[in-house]
C-alpha cells in the first residue's frame, strides 16, 4: 500500500508542487517568524553583551521594572567616591546619559524609526568602554567636542573634523565631530544613533550637574564580580543598586526583545492566517485527487483493500506532501527572515545579515503545523475515499456519494451561528477561560465563520455564478456558458476554492473598513478637540525634543498659550499602562478635554485624571486611589481628581500634571516633550503665527509643525502605513489563493481532457478553449471576493463598534477602496488561469479523446 | 446441499435499479450455482444483467433480495469489512478494463492482493503463475507499457495469483484482438485444468464461451438455459435460434 501511495505521489509532480507550494509559503512564514526573532534576540544579547564587555559590576537607581531604553534616573555624584571606597574595586567611573539627536549637513535631525537616539558619557578606562571603541580620530574632550557612532558617521557622510548640531536637553548647539565609534563587530547599537561626550560636557548637556546616571566598575583581579557586586551592595544607600554586568546585558537584552514581541505575534497570526488559506487548498487537492482516482480506489477495493487501508493511503499521500513541502517550508524560512531583517534595516535597525541558527522549536513547530495541517485538511477528502464502492471500478457511473446536503447546510448554519457569537462576545464582552482571552475568541470565532461560510456557500455557488455569468454571456456566450456551467458541476469543490481566496480578502476588507473608521474618528476628533492652531510633534515612535522650544513660544507675543505633552509607561497591579503627563495649567486654552467631574487645577496640584470609560469599567471615582507603579519612584497611591471623556488627542486613559510626571518619570527620553500644542493670539494671521512656530522650532528638526489640517493627513498617513504593513502580509495568503484557483482548475482541466477533446474536435478553437478556463477562474474567484467582501464589512464594522470603549466612534466603510478588491478578485482569477488555460488549448484532440 | 460441490451459489437473487417508473429489474429471481474446479461462461444480450449477476455474486455489489454464498459463506450477513476481507481472500477479478493501477509495474501490480493483505507472496506459485502467462520479461513494465492482451494476462495473474475460491471474469476478452483474446482464453483453461481453479467468465463471443465446460444464458434478468460441455456449433446454433 506504501508503494502505491508513494508511486501515485511521485507519477503527478505537478499536482505535488502546486499543493507543497501553498503549505511551504504557511510554513517558511511560521518558520521565518521564529528565525528572525532568534536572530533578533541573539544580535541583543550580543549587543548587550559588548556594551558591557570587561566590565564586572554595575551601579545604578533601583527600579521597579525594566523600561528597556528609558534607563534608571540619576543619583549624586558622590556616590562615586563610595564605590571606588569598596575594597576589590579596580576602577570605576560615572556616566552620564540623555537623548542626543544628532543633525546631518543639512540640518535634519537623525531620528531612526523606533530605536533611540542615545547620548552618554564616555569612560576614559579601556575596560570600562565596554565595546565601544574608536575606529578613528580621539576621544572628545571638553564642551564643543563630540564622537559618534560609525553608522551614523557613514550613513551621513560625516566625518573627523566637521562641525555637527547635536540637540539634547538643553538645547540644539554645533559641536566639533573628533571622534567615530564602533561597537565590536558592529557600527552601532541595534540601529540607535549614539553621541559621546566627555562626562563633564554630558552631565552639563543632560542637565546632569553633580549627578550620574550610573557607574561602571572594574574588579580587581581574581576578585569575582558576584564577590564584588555583592561588597558594593552593602556600602551604597537604598534606593541604589549593584549588579553584575553580564545580568545587566541579560537584562536589557531580554527588556529590548519583549519591547519587539509584538512583532513576533503580528507575524505568527499572518502565518497562521496563511496556513489556514492553505488547508483550504490541500482539502479541494485531495477532494478532487479521491475523484481522480476513484476508479483506482475502487479496484483496490474490489481485489481486497478495506475502507481504512484507503483512508491511511490517502492520509499517507497528505504525510509525504506535509513532511517534504514542511522541510522545504523550514528552508524557505531563512529567506523570509532575512527578508523581514531587510525590511527592518531599511527602518534603521542595524541587524546582522547572518540569520540566527535553526532552532529545534522552530523545526517543531513550522513542521508540526505543517504537516499537521495537510493531513487534517485530507481527512475528508480521505474518508469520502473509503466510502467508493468497488463496483465503481467496474461501471463508468459517476458514483456521488452525497453527504446530505441538508446536513451539511445545517452543519453550516449551527457554526456560522456559534462562529458569530463566538466573535461578538469576544469583542463586546470580557472573555477569560483558561488561556482564551477576547483576542483569541475573536481569532476562533472569525476561524469558525469562514470554515461556516465555506460549507455554505456550496448552496449559493449555483444562483451567484449564474449571476456572475449575466454580463458575460453578451461578451463570449459559448465560453462563458461553458465555463459557468463547469464551475457549477462540482458547486463544493468551487466554494472551497472561492473560500481560500475569501479569507483574504475578508481580512483585508476589514482593515479597510477599520482603518477608515480610525481615520473618520481621529478627523472628528481634530475637528471637535483641538482647539490649538499647531501641534509641534515629533515623528516615529520615540524620542522627544528640549522643551525649551516651548519655552522660546511662551514667550513670543503672538502665542496665547502651549501645553507640553509627554508619554509614560506605568504598572498597575501587573499590567503595564500609558499615561500622559500634561501641562494642565493651559490645557484648557488647547485641548478640549470634556472634563465629566473635577477641575483642572487639581489636575495641576498633582493627582490623576482618568477618562469616563475605564472609571467605568473598573468601577472608579473621583476621590478613589489607584495604584500606580513607576519605575523610579515605586508604588504610589494616587487619587482620582478628575474624570474626562476625549482621549483621540490625548491619545490615553490616563492623565497627570507635568510636575507630578516630572517627579516620578526620570531617566533618558522622559525630559523632552513628545507633543506641544500651540494656541495662537486672536486675530493674529495665520502665516503669522505660523512663521513664529516655524521658527521656534527650526532647530529642533524632529519636531514637525502642522496646523489642524495637517495633523489629520498625518494620522491619517500613519494609518495608511499600518493598513499597508497588514495587506503586504495579507498579500501572501491572496497569493496562496491564487495557487488555490491555479491548482483546482489544472485539476479539473485533467479531469476533462475528454471533453476538451471533444469541443476541440467539434470545432472549437484554441482561443475559445483558454477563453473558456479563463472565464472559469474569473467567476471562481469573483465569487471568492465577493464573499470576502461581505465578511470583511460585517467584520470591520463589529470590530470598530467594540472599539467605540477605546474611543473608535465613527464607522465608516470606504467603498472605493472594498469595490477594488473586486478588481483585485478579477486579476487573481486572470492570473491563476494562464496556466491551465495553456494546458487545455494545447490538449492534442486526439490523444485527449482516446485518453484513458 | 448441494453447496459442497459449488464454489459460489445465488438463490432467487433479485436486484432493482433506480425507483418507481425507472425502475429497471436486472435480475429477476435469479438462481444459479458455480461448480468447483470448472470453467463456467455466462452470455446473453447486452443488458440482461450479465454483468449484475457477476458483481452481485462476487460481492462487490448487494442483491435487492435473495441470497448469496461464496463456499459456505453467506455474504448477506457479512459487514463491509469482513465482505471485504472475503474478497480478498476468496475471490478474484479480471475486468474489461482498467484492471491495473497505472503507477505500478506489472509485477506490483501481480501481487498488489498479497501486498494489501499484508502477506508475503508465495514465490514458488507466483513464478509459476508468471511462466504460464508468459510475461517473465514483462515483469518490470508498466501497464502502458504493454499491450491490451498483455494487460488482461497480468491481471488474470493477479486474480490468480491469490489462490481464490473462485475468479470473476467480466468480459475479459472483450477489448482484446482474437489472437490475444485467445491466448487469453488458454491462460484460462489452464489455470482450470492444471491448477482446478474455478472460473466464472461473463463473454460475448462464442469461441470464448465454448471453451468452458458449462454455458448459462441469460435474458432479461432471467436464467433462461444451460449448455454443458459446449462446442463452437453449439453456441452458435443457440445463439442463431434465440435471435442474437
Ligand atoms: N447503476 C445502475 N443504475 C441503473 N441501472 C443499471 C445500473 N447498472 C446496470 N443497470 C441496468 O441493469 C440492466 C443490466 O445491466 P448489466 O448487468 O450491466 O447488463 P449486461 O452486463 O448484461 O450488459 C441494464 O438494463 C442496465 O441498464
Ligand atoms: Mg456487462
Amino acid at each position: 500500500m506504501i508503494r502505491v501511495t508513494l508511486k501515485g505521489i511521485l507519477a503527478h509532480k505537478l499536482r505535488l508542487a502546486l499543493t507543497a507550494l501553498s503549505v511551504m509559503i504557511g510554513v517558511a512564514f511560521i518558520s521565518g517568524t521564529f528565525i528572525f526573532t532568534d536572530t533578533i534576540d541573539r544580535t541583543f544579547s550580543d549587543l548587550f553583551d559588548n556594551a558591557f564587555s570587561g566590565q564586572d559590576v554595575i551601579v545604578q537607581s533601583e527600579t521597579e521594572f525594566n523600561v528597556g531604553f528609558q534607563g534608571p534616573p540619576p543619583f549624586d555624584q558622590s556616590l562615586l567616591d563610595t564605590v571606588l571606597a569598596v575594597p576589590g574595586v579596580a576602577a570605576a567611573e560615572g556616566r552620564a546619559g540623555g537623548f542626543a539627536i544628532i543633525y546631518n549637513k543639512d540640518g535634519d535631525a537623525i531620528v531612526p524609526m523606533g530605536p533611540p537616539t542615545l547620548g552618554s558619557s564616555l569612560s576614559i578606562d579601556d575596560h570600562l568602554l565596554g565595546a565601544a571603541e574608536l575606529r578613528a580620530g580621539r576621544a572628545p574632550k571638553g564642551l564643543g567636542e563630540v564622537a559618534i557612532d560609525a553608522r551614523t558617521a557613514k550613513d551621513n557622510q560625516l566625518d573627523v573634523g566637521d562641525q555637527i548640531q547635536i540637540q539634547t536637553v538643553t538645547g540644539v548647539s554645533y559641536y566639533q565631530l573628533v571622534g567615530i565609534i564602533g561597537f565590536g563587530a558592529t557600527d552601532n547599537l541595534a540601529g540607535a544613533t549614539f553621541a559621546g561626550f566627555d562626562l563633564e560636557s554630558a552631565q552639563k548637556l543632560f542637565a546632569l550637574e553633580g549627578r550620574l546616571s550610573s557607574i561602571q566598575v572594574l574588579a580587581e583581579e581574581g576578585i569575582g564580580s558576584r564577590t564584588l557586586r555583592d561588597r558594593i551592595a552593602l556600602a551604597v544607600p537604598e534606593g541604589i543598586e549593584a549588579v553584575t554586568a553580564s545580568d545587566e546585558a541579560a537584562d536589557q537584552a531580554e527588556a529590548l526583545s519583549e519591547n519587539l514581541g509584538f512583532i513576533q505575534i503580528v507575524l505568527l497570526v499572518f502565518g497562521a492566517i496563511s496556513v489556514f488559506v492553505a488547508s483550504f487548498i490541500i482539502q479541494n487537492t485531495f477532494r478532487i485527487i479521491v475523484r481522480q482516482r476513484q476508479r483506482e480506489l475502487a479496484l483496490l477495493r474490489s481485489i481486497g483493500a478495506t475502507g481504512i487501508q484507503v483512508v491511511l493511503m490517502v492520509i499517507a499521500e497528505a504525510t509525504v506532501i506535509g513532511i517534504i513541502s514542511s522541510a522545504i517550508g523550514i528552508g524557505l524560512g531563512f529567506g523570509f527572515a532575512s527578508l523581514i531583517t531587510f525590511v527592518m534595516t531599511l527602518g534603521g535597525f542595524e541587524l546582522p545579515a547572518t540569520t540566527a541558527p535553526l532552532a529545534m522549536r522552530t523545526v517543531l513547530i513550522g513542521g508540526l503545523t505543517g504537516i499537521a495541517v495537510t493531513v487534517l485538511s485530507a481527512i475528508f477528502p480521505a474518508l469520502r475515499a473509503s466510502r467508493i464502492p468497488p463496483v465503481a471500478a467496474l461501471r463508468d457511473v459517476d458514483v456521488r456519494l452525497k453527504r446530505s446536503e441538508r446536513a451539511r447546510t445545517m452543519l453550516g448554519v449551527i457554526s456560522l451561528v456559534a462562529g458569530t457569537a463566538i466573535v461578538l462576545s469576544g469583542l463586546f464582552t470580557n472573555v477569560e477561560v483558561g488561556p482564551i482571552n477576547e483576542l483569541i475568541a475573536v481569532g476562533i470565532g472569525a476561524t469558525i465563520v469562514f470554515l461556516a461560510v465555506s460549507l455554505l456557500s456550496t448552496n449559493i455557488v449555483k444562483p451567484l455564478i449564474s449571476l456572475l455569468v449575466l454580463p458575460l454571456l453578451r461578451l463570449d456566450p459559448v465560453a462563458a456558458r461553458l465555463a459557468s456551467q463547469n464551475s457549477i458541476r462540482q458547486p463544493r469543490r468551487t466554494a472551497t476554492t472561492a473560500s481560500a481566496l475569501m479569507v483574504g480578502l475578508a481580512l483585508v476588507a476589514t482593515f479597510f473598513v477599520l482603518g477608515d473608521s480610525i481615520k473618520a474618528t481621529t478627523g472628528r476628533a481634530i475637528e471637535q478637540s483641538l482647539r490649538a492652531d499647531y501641534l509641534v510633534s515629533v515623528d516615529g515612535f520615540g524620542g522627544g525634543f528640549s522643551p525649551l522650544l516651548s519655552e522660546e513660544l511662551d514667550a513670543s507675543d503672538e502665542i496665547a498659550a502651549t501645553t507640553s505633552l509627554r508619554f509614560g509607561f506605568w504598572d498597575l497591579d501587573g499590567s503595564e499602562e500609558l499615561l500622559v503627563g500634561i501641562e494642565a495649567e493651559t490645557v484648557e486654552a488647547t485641548i478640549f478635554l470634556d472634563v465629566k467631574h473635577g477641575s483642572l487645577s487639581d489636575l495641576a496640584a498633582g493627582g490623576v485624571f482618568v477618562h469616563e470609560k475605564t472609571a467605568d469599567r473598573s468601577g472608579w471615582k473621583v476621590g478613589t486611589s489607584i495604584p500606580m507603579g513607576f519605575s523610579t519612584t515605586g508604588l504610589q497611591q494616587v487619587e482620582i481628581v478628575g474624570i474626562y471623556g476625549e482621549q483621540n488627542i490625548v491619545q490615553s486613559a490616563f492623565l497627570v500634571g507635568l510636575d507630578f510626571y516630572k517627579e516620578n518619570f526620570q531617566g533618558f527620553g522622559t525630559d523632552a516633550d513628545v507633543t506641544v500644542a500651540v494656541k495662537a493670539v486672536d486675530g493674529v494671521p495665520a502665516e503669522k503665527s505660523r512663521a513664529v512656530v516655524e521658527k521656534a522650532a527650526i532647530n529642533y528638526s524632529n519636531a514637525r509643525v502642522r496646523d489642524q489640517a495637517e495633523s489629520r493627513e498625518y494620522q491619517e498617513s500613519r494609518i495608511d502605513i499600518v493598513l499597508g504593513i497588514f495587506n503586504a502580509l495579507l498579500a501572501l495568503a491572496v497569493l496562496i489563493a491564487l495557487f488555490g484557483i491555479t491548482n483546482t482548475l489544472s485539476l479539473s482541466v485533467f479531469e476533462r481532457t475528454r471533453e476538451i477533446g471533444l469541443l476541440r474536435a467539434v470545432g472549437m478553437n484554441r482561443r475559445k478553449v483558454r477563453r473558456m478556463i479563463r472565464w472559469e477562474s474569473i467567476m471562481v474567484a469573483a465569487l471568492g471576493a465577493l464573499l470576502g467582501i461581505s465578511i470583511g464589512i460585517f467584520f470591520g464594522v463589529a470590530i470598530t463598534a467594540a472599539l467605540s470603549r477605546f474611543g473608535i466612534t465613527a464607522i465608516s466603510i470606504p467603498l472605493t477602496q472594498i469595490l477594488s478588491l473586486l478588481i483585485v478578485g478579477v486579476i487573481v482569477g486572470l492570473i491563476a488561469a494562464v496556466i491551465p488555460a495553456r494546458r487545455a488549448s494545447r490538449l492534442n484532440v486526439l490523444e485527449a479523446i482516446s485518453y484513458e | 446441499m448441494p453447496g459442497d460441490s459449488s464454489a459460489a451459489r445465488m438463490q432467487s437473487g433479485i436486484k432493482v435499479y433506480g425507483q418507481n417508473h425507472t425502475e429497471v429489474w436486472a435480475l429477476d429471481s435469479v438462481s444459479v450455482q458455480f461448480e468447483r474446479g470448472k470453467f463456467t461462461a455466462i452470455m446473453g444480450p447486452s443488458g440482461s444483467g450479465k454483468s449484475t449477476l457477476l458483481h452481485c455474486t462476487a460481492g462487490l455489489d448487494n442483491l435487492t433480495s435473495g441470497q448469496v454464498w461464496i463456499g459456505k459463506t453467506e455474504l448477506g450477513s457479512l459487514n463491509d469489512k469482513d465482505l471485504t476481507l472475503l474478497r480478498r481472500e476468496q475471490v478474484g477479478f479480471i475486468f474489461q478494463t482498467f484492471n491495473l493501477i497505472p503507477t505500478l509495474t506489472a509485477k506490483e501490480n501481480i501481487i498488489l492482493p498479497i501486498s494489501i493483505a499484508r502477506k508475503n507472496p508465495d514465490l514458488e506459485w507466483f513464478e509459476k503463475v508468471v511462466e504460464t502467462i508468459g510475461l517473465k520479461d514483462r515483469l518490470h513494465h508498466r501497464p502502458s507499457e504493454l499491450s491490451g492482451g498483455q494487460q488482461q494476462r497480468v491481471a488474470a495473474a493477479r486474480a490468480l495469483v491469490s489462490k481464490p475460491q473462485i475468479i470473476f471474469a467480466d468480459e475479459p476478452s472483450g477489448n482484446l484482438d482474437s489472437h490475444s483474446g485467445a491466448e487469453l482464453l488458454d491462460f484460462l483453461r489452464r489455470a482450470v485444468d492444471e491448477f482446478g481453479q474455478t472460473i466464472v467468465m461473463v463473454t460475448h463471443d462464442s469461441s470464448a464461451a465454448s471453451r468452458a465446460d458449462k454455458i448459462m444464458f441469460l435474458d432479461d434478468g432471467r436464467l433462461v438455459g444451460e449448455m454443458p460441455d459446449p462446442t463452437i456449433e453449439d453456441v452458435l446454433d443457440r445463439l442463431k435460434q434465440y435471435g442474437n
